[in-house]
């Protein structure tokens, strides 16, 4: 068993999986990254990804075109938090309560939606998912080259967003203002900072992240759409802005761990390591939990997190 | 703030009714509602959606048949997408308390609830699909598994190229558990020197689980691979198409999913099954029998398990491979070939 699991191929397997598995909770969690730091809560992630999967694979099989289906996952992910952002900035609702109920709702419309179009068949219908792109020359480095390099251009994407978002953050005004009305939103509307505009701005970027991870699922990963696509990147995207204490950078390392104590369970359940399956399969939900308690104490949360802001109010 | 409460408390019930209105479509669909005379009223849940070309689809398409060939006798409502058990026992309450006559609870997670509820509602005959445990209004139909698992162990056993071959599935549950034993018990009896690779997802619908499980196998170096079914299969099936390499499918054909990669793969045939129970309640023998005889069975024995054409795109199996394979199924047939002891886990 054990020269089983130090050998080449067995490590290039296991990491590969690990980007894949991590790929689709990357793009969430750095989309919530901004939605937390303007001091909202969205759990309805796992909802807006539910129902862009199915809109991304929809508008690819009728439409042919897989990019057409990304975009459209990802305006149907920023319409989707729309309604988040509608309760949770306009309304002032619970965002706790807001969210999951959008999640209920989300699971419903995607299954609702996918019978009304595609009835039922015999056979599921399927799509020919974004192919691998090997970049040149690097993906024949050993180990490395077929682990990043041996990709699907979503997960490329996916990692260029890890800069982008870093760099709108830390470096520009905009996310100066998302920290502000986060932090101090009376403090930020007295300056002239249009709080609910910004805060409604931060949720439809989680929307749009949560949207492309949606298409990620149905359009990359897999090549088909079922209820159960989905399930629990969106609250584990959750976990891992808190645990990345809101840098993108660490957002990319929660991502890795989740993936890759997936794909270590999977692949030991494989070999037989003689451990109970059931036990193995709690390993990745036990190593973010311990992530958590080991980083979340040290978490700075946003001063306004999750209380809304009312102007009239004291 | 009193306004902006109101608000938001509309707010939060449009959603919900929403979502509550979505979740009722979603799940309850076919049946005419009403009851007429004397039409029995069946209710069928699934746990799954009845399209997953699989073990609901199996079921789904078998009792509608049986039921829209006995339309003046039978009224049948669909329920899907029943999985968790804290929603299967409250939706076994009402169909019992509506004086539904029969209800189908397709899956092992029913059979809790089913013992729980059924003495409660005398007038209700249940039925639960795989499991053990019954009452004197229940009965369990179920699949012996374990054969079909066998023969695919022989398909596998003889097709592979690299000794090693993998079965992946939902939970090591009931007819799962059988069947991946008679897997491994198979493919050794015709490849002593196989190695086995075993993954259970922990959950029926986990297809990306089952998809991730899959490419492991086969980075591995396994080249067959068996699911036991549900929407596990479609992400196997799906690893499979990528990889390039064979895989075994379970309940239905899966050829079409993928024409260069699957193989061959048992097809359940509910039909008889179906016929017998209805014909037991007809006959008013379904209740006051003793505990072993309240088992209905879908065996290759009685051709409720059949295989599917095998296909061999890569040419793994010889002529002789293939009339071995026809030789251990009539032999299973025949009941001459010996299936394993399988100890199977009971809590």
């Amino acid at each position: 068993m054990w020269n089983e699991i130090f050998s080449l191929t067995f490590l290039t397997s296991l990491l590969a999986a690990t980007i894949r598995l991590a790929t689709p909770i990357l793009y969430a969690a750095l989309g919530q990254i901004f939605t937390q730091k303007a001091g909202i809560l969205n759990l309805g992630v796992e909802g807006t990804m539910i129902v862009s999967a199915m809109a991304a694979f929809t508008v690819s099989y009728f439409s042919g075109s897989l990019w057409l289906g990304f975009i459209s996952a990802i305006v149907v992910g920023v319409l989707w938090s729309s309604i988040m952002a509608w309760l949770s900035n306009t309304m002032n609702a619970v965002q706790v309560i807001a969210g999951i109920g959008l999640n209920i709702l989300g699971a419903g419309v995607a299954s609702y939606v996918y019978r009304i179009i595609f009835g039922v068949r015999t056979l599921p219908p399927q799509i020919d998912p974004f192919p691998v792109v090997e970049l040149p020359l690097l993906s024949k480095i050993p180990v490395i080259g077929p682990v990043l390099f041996c990709n699907n251009v979503p997960t490329y994407i996916a990692f260029l967003l890890i800069p982008v978002s870093w760099f709108l953050m830390e470096r520009t005004t905009f996310g100066l203002r998302v920290k502000m009305v986060g932090e101090h939103p009376r403090a930020s509307d007295a300056k002239g900072i249009h709080v609910t505009l910004i805060r409604n701005i931060a949720v439809l970027i989680g929307g749009a992240c949560a949207g492309a991870a949606g298409a990620y699922m149905s359009t990359a990963y897999m090549n088909l759409f079922t209820d159960n696509l989905v399930q629990g990147q969106g609250f584990m995207a959750v976990a891992v802005v808190i645990f990345s204490k809101f840098r993108p950078g660490w957002a990319l390392v929660g991502s890795l761990v989740f993936g890759f104590s997936n794909a270590l369970q999977m692949r030991l359940q494989a070999i037989g390591a003689g451990i109970p399956n059931q036990l193995l399969l709690m390993l990745p939900y036990i190593v973010t939990i311990f992530a958590l308690i080991s980083t979340s104490r040290k978490a700075e949360m946003p001063s306004a997190y999750t209380k809304p802001y009312v102007r009239m109010e004291r | 703030m009193k306004k902006s409460l109101k608000r938001m408390a509309l707010a939060l019930a449009v959603v919900l009714i929403l979502s509550a209105g979505f979740a009722c479509k979603s799940k309850e669909q076919g049946g005419n509602g009403e009851t007429t005379g004397d039409k029995l009223k069946v209710a069928l849940v699934l746990p799954g959606k009845k399209d997953d070309v699989s073990f609901n689809q199996a079921m789904f398409l078998a009792l509608d048949s049986y039921a829209e060939a006995n339309k003046d006798k039978i009224d049948l409502k669909v329920v899907e997408n029943m999985y968790e058990v804290a929603d299967i026992e409250p939706a076994l309450i009402d169909f019992a308390s509506q004086d539904y006559d029969v209800v189908f609870g397709h899956g092992f997670q029913f059979m809790e609830p089913i013992v729980k509820i059924a003495p409660k509602y005398e007038n209700t005959m249940f039925l639960l699909g795989t499991g053990y445990k019954t009452v004197d209004n229940s009965a369990v139909y179920d699949v012996h598994l374990e054969a079909g698992g066998y023969l695919m162990g022989v398909v596998a056993g003889l097709a592979t190229e690299t000794n090693k071959v993998g079965v992946i599935g939902g939970a090591d549950a009931s007819e799962t558990f059988r069947g991946h034993e008679g897997f491994k018990a198979g493919a050794k009896s015709v490849n002593p020197e196989v190695t086995i690779e075993e993954v259970y997802t922990g959950d029926w619908t986990d297809t990306v689980g089952a998809k991730e499980a899959a490419i492991g196998m086969y980075d591995a170096g396994v080249d067959v691979i068996w699911h036991s079914g549900d929407g596990i299969g479609l992400g196997v099936v799906q690893a499979a198409k990528e990889k390039d390499k064979i895989c075994l499918g379970n309940v239905a054909d899966q050829n079409t999913l993928a024409p260069d990669n699957v193989m061959t793969g048992i097809v359940y045939n509910w039909v008889t099954v179906i016929e017998n129970i209805f014909n037991d309640i007809n006959a008013g023998k379904f209740k006051g029998r003793e505990e072993s005889e309240r088992f209905y069975w879908i065996t290759i024995e009685n051709g409720g398990i059949i295989y599917a054409p095998i296909i061999d795109p890569k040419g793994m199996l010889t002529e002789e491979d293939k009339a071995k394979i026809e030789e251990v199924y009539q032999g299973i047939k025949a009941g001459t070939v010996e299936m394993p002891e399988i100890d199977e886990p009971k809590n």
